[in-house]
């Protein structure tokens, strides 16, 4: 039987290795190795994290004081916008690919993923796609700037900058189809032998529905962004109600979109918390199995809900209320999971090293985002709230203290597997208490901005507005420091931190990733890790029980 | 452990990775679907879309229908046509059901008013059952009409005007019809 050493050693699948021996920018051009595409999405999108992080802080220096200081209001506008797109999908969902690929193959004990080359295709559409919205910023007319949500009938009206944004999601579309075919491929097919469906790690379940949200909505807003460039430059009338088409209509196709982007954006910070909480508790996760199915509940009912960012619209009674009572049944399954993560801290032996804080820091903060989101589902109270800095609040206590957080989690866990070295756990405390602290500053009072009417999306603002404005810039200008914090720790980590890391730095992780040596070799599950030992993570993961498969 | 067959693995990943394309290519073309589909959705349940015809005039007017039932009423009424799009020059017809919910006969005077008030001078009912008082029989429910005329020249920062219905019980005109 093979130990787990084995899986250092080189036993190549025929046909996939022209490119790996490569060094230099060829290793990179020509990756298809998975750790290779997992290194360079997560790159990727730090790079546009900074960038969205920099058109963030321009956006809160124009709000630090009423007037017109730094911006003027066209420019303010393609901030927000470019802010946004490039958060969503520039930073956030390619860093959640960037992790599954790196994961996956070694949580499942698999080679790689199964389509290595087009996985490399998947990753290498994302630069040009990133550098059309950053281009669109010098043309003529500027960058969009009506929103992330791209509204007709002001995006029908925009300048050439909109095509390029619309060319962008293009291939940002593409690369998210093919990234997800490539996901659900690997988990479905390449498990290790005893891993079945409801024994895989958490992380493979959220993993594998948001692939399949993303191949169910990602189309439809390619569609949406396609029917508005026709409705532009070739004489369709969509949207144009001049030429019969609705504007209205592009909402609902957005938000059909948008609303499972939101999950898709949630459901793998699900995943990885559930993968940090029981390793640092020491104990197995709580209700696995409700986990799943809440999982797969919140992907379904994520589909229905849309109608609920468009209440102001003027929907019929009836269909507001329908929109209202379905959002308001995702916060069962969202509960249950939380309500699971509690119960697996419960009684368990805590430590609280830097994953782990940011896993507890994502369940406080994401609830926090949750109720506020329950308070905007319903109808009456959404018709005041609509674009005031209330939702504001609500999106980035989901988004940064959801998705980021979870994403800081992640790669605090792994960078031992990643890179072989331990970081410097008090730089990592540190990064976590000053996020902590500096998230709350800058978006809690945006709460109250919104409940006083606040618009979003404003360069300038009564002033009233002018204490807690000026707070929340405060605030992210020091949140944003914390991230050279980020940066710093991950270099010095890469360079040696503050040793080498072992095969299991941590004491409760029973996944497979933790039977490769530390760092993961380039190859690594080249022939399937030995049944007793998964067996062994499952045991302990109480996923599986002794002898279940004999009865 | 013997290692992964390679081949049967590759050919089964394609497989599944064609069936997910086609989903993706399936799930596009339901994105376009949903132009046809909500327009006959918003036509079967008679919601307000955007209207061609609004833009595509020189001048035009939205006209809104509202109704109010006063308090002590047992009837009921409904704006069959809440939505209007008024034409210099051309005509409006709205539709209106009126519905007594008791079986006592009721007597009643339906109290037009515009907003904004200067509305009414661009529109000019030609024929309205405001006119003139109704009675109900219990139970009965009645279709009326109102008709306006639209002024040639619309006043282009007007954009709406709403026509409001309070219908009001009369009790002078009740007591007549009683004794007589
Ligand atoms: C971390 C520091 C961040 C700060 C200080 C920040 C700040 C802001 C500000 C000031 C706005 C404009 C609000 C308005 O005027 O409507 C905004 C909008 C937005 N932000 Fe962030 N943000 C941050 C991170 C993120 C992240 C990580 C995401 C992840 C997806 C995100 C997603 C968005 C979106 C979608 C919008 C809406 C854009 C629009 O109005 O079209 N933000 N943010
Ligand atoms: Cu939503």
């Amino acid at each position: 039987m093979h130990s787990p050493s084995i899986a250092s050693t080189h036993l190549h699948t025929p046909g996939e290795h022209h490119a790996e021996h490569q060094t230099g920018w060829a290793r990179w051009l020509y990756a298809t190795n998975h750790k290779d595409i997992g290194t360079l999405y997560l790159w990727f999108a730090f790079a546009m994290f900074i960038t969205g992080g920099v058109m963030a802080l321009c956006i809160r220096a124009e709000l630090f004081q009423p007037g017109l200081q730094f911006w003027q209001p066209e420019f303010f506008n393609q901030l927000t916008t470019l802010h946004g797109i490039i958060m969503v999908f520039g930073a956030i969902m390619p860093a959640f690919t960037g992790l599954a690929n790196w994961m996956l193959p070694l949580m499942l004990g698999a080679p790689d993923m199964a389509f290595a080359r087009m996985n490399n295709w998947s990753f290498w559409l994302l630069p040009p796609a990133a550098a059309l919205l950053l281009i669109s910023l010098f043309v003529p007319g500027g960058a969009p700037a009506g929103g992330w949500t791209l509204y007709p009938p002001l995006s029908a009206q925009a300048g050439m900058g909109m095509d390029l944004a619309i060319f962008s999601i293009h291939l940002l579309g593409l690369s998210s189809i093919m990234g997800s075919i490539n996901i659900i491929t690997t988990i479905l097919n390449m498990r290790a032998p005893g891993m079945t469906l409801l024994r895989m790690p958490l992380f493979a379940w959220t993993s594998l529905v948001t692939a399949y949200l993303l191949i169910a909505v990602a189309p439809v807003l390619a569609g949406a962004v396609t029917m508005l460039l026709t409705d532009r430059h070739f004489g369709t009338h969509f949207f144009n109600a001049a030429g019969g088409g609705d504007p209205v209509l592009f909402q609902h196709i957005f938000w059909f979109f948008g609303h499972p982007e939101v999950y898709i954006m949630a459901l793998p910070a699900f995943g990885i918390v559930s993968q940090i909480i029981p390793t640092f508790a020491r104990k197995p996760l709580f209700g696995y199995v409700s986990m799943v199915y809440a999982t797969c509940s919140i992907a379904i009912l994520s589909f229905m809900v849309w109608g609920h960012h468009m209440f102001a619209v003027g929907m019929p009674a009836t269909a507001q209320l329908f929109f209202m009572f379905l959002t308001m049944l995702i916060a069962v399954p969202t509960g249950v999971k939380v309500f699971n993560w509690i119960a697996t801290m419960w009684q368990g032996s805590m430590t609280f090293e830097t994953p782990m804080l940011f896993a507890i820091g994502f369940v406080c903060l994401f609830t926090v985002g949750g109720f506020s989101g329950l308070v905007l589902s319903i109808a009456p109270i959404d018709t005041q709230m609509q674009d005031t800095y209330y939702v504001v609040a609500h999106f980035h206590y989901v988004l940064v203290a959801g998705a980021l957080f979870s994403l800081f989690a992640a790669v605090y866990y792994w960078l031992p597997k990643w890179t072989g070295y331990m970081y410097h756990e008090g730089r990592g405390k540190l990064h976590f208490w000053w996020s902590m602290i500096w998230f709350n500053v800058t978006f809690f009072p945006m709460h109250f901005l919104g409940l006083a009417g606040m618009p979003r999306r404003i360069p300038d603002y009564a002033l009233q507005f002018t204490q807690f404005n000026s707070l929340a810039t405060v605030g992210a200008f020091c949140f944003g420091l914390g991230q050279l914090l980020f940066l710093f720790n991950v270099l010095h980590t890469i360079r040696g931190g503050v040793g080498p890391a072992p095969a299991q730095p941590w004491e409760g992780g029973n996944t497979l990733e933790w039977e490769v040596p530390s760092p993961a070799p380039h190859h690594t599950w080249e022939s399937p890790p030995d049944i007793a030992m998964v067996r062994r993570g499952l045991i302990a993961q109480a996923v599986y029980h002794e002898g279940e498969d004999e009865a | 452990m013997a290692a992964i067959d390679v081949s049967i693995i590759t050919k089964q990943n394609q497989r599944l990775a064609i069936k997910l394309a086609l989903v993706a290519a399936l799930m596009f073309g339901f994105g376009y679907a949903l132009a046809p589909f909500y327009a006959s959705f918003c036509q079967f349940l008679g919601i307000d879309r955007a209207n061609a015809s609004l833009t595509q005039a020189g001048s035009a007017l939205r006209v809104e229908f509202d109704v109010n039932v006063a308090a002590d009423l047992p009837v009921t009424m409904q704006a069959l046509d809440g939505v209007q799009v008024a034409q210099a020059g051309g005509q409006v017809k709205a539709r209106f059901v009126l519905r007594n919910e008791s079986d006592q006969p009721v007597y009643l005077r339906a109290v037009p008013s515009f907003a904004p008030v200067r509305a009414a001078g661009v529109l000019q009912k030609l024929e309205c059952f405001c006119f003139n008082a109704m009675s109900l029989a219990g139970n009965e429910q009645r279709e009326v009409t109102v008709v306006l005329l639209v002024a040639k020249s619309l006043p282009a920062e007007m954009g709406a005007a709403t026509l409001s219905y309070s219908l009001q019980a009369i009790p002078a005109f009740t007591h007549k019809v009683r004794e007589s």
